[in-house]
């Protein structure tokens, strides 16, 4: 699939919808839901893009964490919003139901081998996905203290 | 700003924290708040210690006197509205001049705004099925669905919703809540696979397992282990795996029941 056709401007779409209804769900109030669904839409179609470049899970996963990462430490702050609040929205499209869901029906179909490396494939998603928000937050923290000294 | 006495600081301190931790906030953003609390009514050399299921607090006064309180935390519900309003409302206490004109509040004006913001209703029950039916669909197409498929998992999503709301009143543990949804999802994906033909399982399943998936504890998870509340990222990170490995059990023994029963 190439970036920036009209498959991606509909993938946008349907991750911007899903995350607008998990951000009612966990109780999101007025022009906020719009910013939140925003940065699942764009996680989203940050992955693909890398992807298709990269041909890397793991390094696209890497990079799209990280931008929507920067997305919601400059939203958050003009929202007067905490930073997490943006972040928890913002990963659920990438984080590994599918793979999850995939290792467990290996499985069950006694596929041992095949499943153990789809679960070893599940928790380095995840842990990709903390090392990145990790790198951002730090980063943050430190730009904030370097701004305070000077 | 006035000045409390120990007691009635430390209760409204407790009570914003009692809220933070009940709608799933950060262990360090809980502290910080406290703290921020404390200091805003008039005591800068406060402690605080606090874990996803408690909170110590130890005030401590000029003439060397110290009182301190405990707080266990039960009932946690995901609820970021709640977490972002107290935040502003705290931040307010510290700023002084906020745009919405709250210089300078005093104590009673603290907690009536406290009070309102706990007893705050949610979305109706109805809207917040129907965003979970919605969300479950369109992860679903993003996955690659087809359009039957983004229907019946709008359906799971709904039927899921309500099923969990049921499921909390009647105070089931964490792990059992959702197994019991996991199960649920697959076994109406499962029903609805024999009426209707052509459709492809694995998404609809994928879409539903979306709204279980622990995002919340795993977001938390790495910002306490970071911030250096190692305690506090160990508890969220065990609970993120319960919930994963609640919600891989309750669907993998549905399918497997599902299978022995030869359809």
């Amino acid at each position: 699939m190439r970036p920036f056709d009209t498959l991606t401007l509909m993938q946008f779409l349907w991750a911007f919808l899903a995350i607008l209804g998990f951000s009612i769900r966990v109780n999101l109030k007025g022009v906020k839901i719009v910013y939140t669904a925003l940065s699942g839409g764009l996680c989203w179609v940050f992955y693909l893009i890398a992807l298709y470049y990269s041909n890397s899970v793991l390094f696209s996963v890497f990079v799209s964490i990280i931008l929507v990462c920067i997305y919601s430490e400059i939203v958050a702050p003009r929202l007067r919003t905490p930073v997490s609040v943006f972040v928890t929205c913002a990963i659920i499209p990438l984080v590994p139901g599918r793979g999850l869901f995939q290792s467990m029906q290996l499985y069950i179909a006694g596929n041992n081998i095949e499943a153990s490396q789809s679960i070893m494939q599940t928790l380095l998603i995840a842990g990709t996905i903390s090392i990145a928000i990790a790198v951002v937050s730090s980063a943050t923290n430190l730009l904030h203290k370097m701004l305070n000294r000077f | 700003m006035q000045k409390l006495n120990a007691k009635q600081a430390t209760e409204l301190a407790l009570e914003v924290g009692r809220i933070l931790l009940q709608s799933g906030s950060a262990t360090n953003r809980v502290e910080k708040m406290m703290l921020k609390v404390c200091a805003g009514f008039g005591y800068p050399n406060t402690e605080s210690f606090v874990t996803p299921t408690g909170i110590f607090i130890s005030l401590n006064d000029t003439e060397g006197d110290i009182s301190t309180s405990i707080k266990r935390i039960e009932n946690r519900r995901i609820d970021l509205g709640k977490i972002t309003r107290v935040s502003r409302l705290v931040n307010c206490l510290e700023e002084q001049d906020c745009p919405e004109g709250r210089t300078n509040m005093d104590a009673r004006k603290f907690r009536e705004e406290l009070n309102q913001i706990d007893v705050e209703k949610t979305w109706p029950t109805w809207l917040l099925s129907l965003c979970g039916g919605a969300t479950s669909g369109f992860f679903c197409l993003l996955f690659g669905g087809a359009w039957m498929e983004f229907a019946i998992a709008v359906f799971i999503g709904i039927v899921v919703s309500y099923g969990m709301k049921f499921l909390s009143r009647l105070s089931i543990n964490n792990f059992l809540l959702n197994a019991l949804a996991a199960a649920l999802i697959v076994f109406i994906a499962k029903l609805l696979d024999l009426y209707i033909p052509y459709v492809r399982l694995d998404n609809i399943i994928i879409g539903g397992i979306m709204l279980l998936v622990p995002g919340l504890s795993i977001t938390n998870a790495i910002r306490d282990t970071m911030s250096g509340d190692l305690v506090s990222g160990t508890a969220r990170g065990m609970e993120a795996l319960f919930i994963t490995v609640g919600v891989v059990a309750g669907s993998g023994s549905m399918l497997k029941i599902w299978a022995l029963w030869g359809f």
